[in-house]
């Protein structure tokens, strides 16, 4: 018998769902963004979507929808400033560009976890920068991350490979001392 | 080098211990001979490491009492909502309730006899909306018989209700 099918099946409260789930979202959205101000946004933008589309919800894990959500919409958000930064601009887009930096205050409340990997992360390519987040910070599995992007999961290892890459370089240029300590390759390591 | 260099996907898969039987005795033995792909899977490793071993980002206290107010801040003329012909107000409540039920399967225009007239209502007001973000080309209607077991409105309600405690109303006695 389905939840559904109980007739004490209590649906969840919104209050509820947002206990449950804005811990995830957020950290998924610092994650992509790496910043506290577009993790907010992301991650409020997340839930109002989700408020305002619930209706359109297909039966699966709530997670996997709250995963698809925030990562179109850090996409989006990419995208849409590329465009900006390439289109020819405006003289006084200087300033209204401007407008949307955090101020020396909100800077200041800026924490900012671990700089070289925030910064080695924001290098990556987005689609790339999403794999990497999807796979080692979410820990999601290769389905999953396929899933949530709607690529072919030959495509996420291939980006995942690549992300990595460039993130190991990034780091080994910025700063050789995060080299983790490596237990080396041995079939013991990888047994399991 | 008595085998082929393992491709870019597989030495991802190789570092993260997915890869199984064959394929993964492949890379084993490959791995052990070969210095340049250890050194390729050395590095996924390092990379992934670097990245787990990063704090965790603590969601802000005040950004949870905003979301917790999404039902209240969201204008109700980006909710779905219809009217029914007896004046019955339905807003989106009835199809969140199916909406967050897990794992029914879904099920074709078929599925149509199950739902209620005033679920139908509610949902055609959602699709005339437009408000929704994730348009999706397969039916609506395909949560029907969640839907069916919700219970609609019965009285009249004024179109801008208490948006509190809007989503889950419904459902509830």
């Amino acid at each position: 018998m389905t939840a559904v099918e109980s007739p004490t099946w209590v649906p969840p409260t919104w209050d509820q769902v947002v206990r449950e789930h804005a811990d995830r979202v957020y950290r998924l959205a610092y994650r992509l963004s790496g910043n506290r101000a577009d993790a907010e946004d992301l991650t409020q933008e997340t839930f109002v979507r989700v408020f305002r589309s619930l209706a359109q919800y297909e039966p699966g894990t709530f997670e996997g929808w709250l995963h698809r959500i925030t990562t179109n919409l850090f996409l989006d958000m990419v995208r849409r400033r590329q465009r900006i930064r390439f289109d020819a601009l405006p003289e006084d887009a200087g300033d209204r560009l401007a407008g949307t930096d955090p101020g020396p205050e909100q800077a200041y409340h800026e924490m900012h976890l671990d700089p070289e990997i925030e910064a080695a992360l924001d290098a990556l390519p987005p689609d790339f920068r999403v794999a990497v987040v999807l796979c080692d910070l979410e820990q999601l599995s290769y389905e999953e991350i396929a899933a949530t992007l709607g690529i072919k999961v030959g495509t996420v290892r291939s980006r995942i490979h690549r992300g990595r890459v460039m993130l190991r370089e990034a780091l080994a240029h910025r700063a050789p001392g995060v080299r983790p300590v490596e237990p080396g390759i041995t079939t013991e390591a990888i047994a399991g | 080098m008595s085998s082929q260099h393992l491709s870019d996907e597989a030495v991802a898969a190789f570092a993260d211990g997915v890869l199984s039987g064959h394929a993964r005795d492949r890379a084993v033995r490959h791995v052990n001979a070969c210095a340049e792909c250890r050194e390729a899977v050395r590095v996924q490793r390092e990379a992934a490491w670097a990245l787990r071993s990063a704090e965790r980002p603590q969601l802000p206290g005040d950004l949870l009492d905003r979301l917790r107010t999404v039902p209240m801040t969201t204008p109700i003329t980006t909710l779905p909502t219809a009217v029914a012909p007896d004046g019955t107000t339905m807003l989106s409540t009835v199809a969140p309730v199916a909406a967050l039920v897990p794992d029914q399967p879904r099920r074709s225009h078929r599925g149509r006899p199950y739902i209620t007239t005033a679920a139908i209502v509610a949902l055609a007001g959602a699709l005339a909306a437009g408000s929704v973000a994730h348009h999706s080309s397969s039916p609506q209607p395909g949560t029907g018989r969640v839907i069916g077991h919700t219970t609609p409105r019965s009285g009249p309600e004024p179109a801008m209700v208490n948006q509190v405690g809007l989503l889950w109303r419904v459902a509830q006695p």
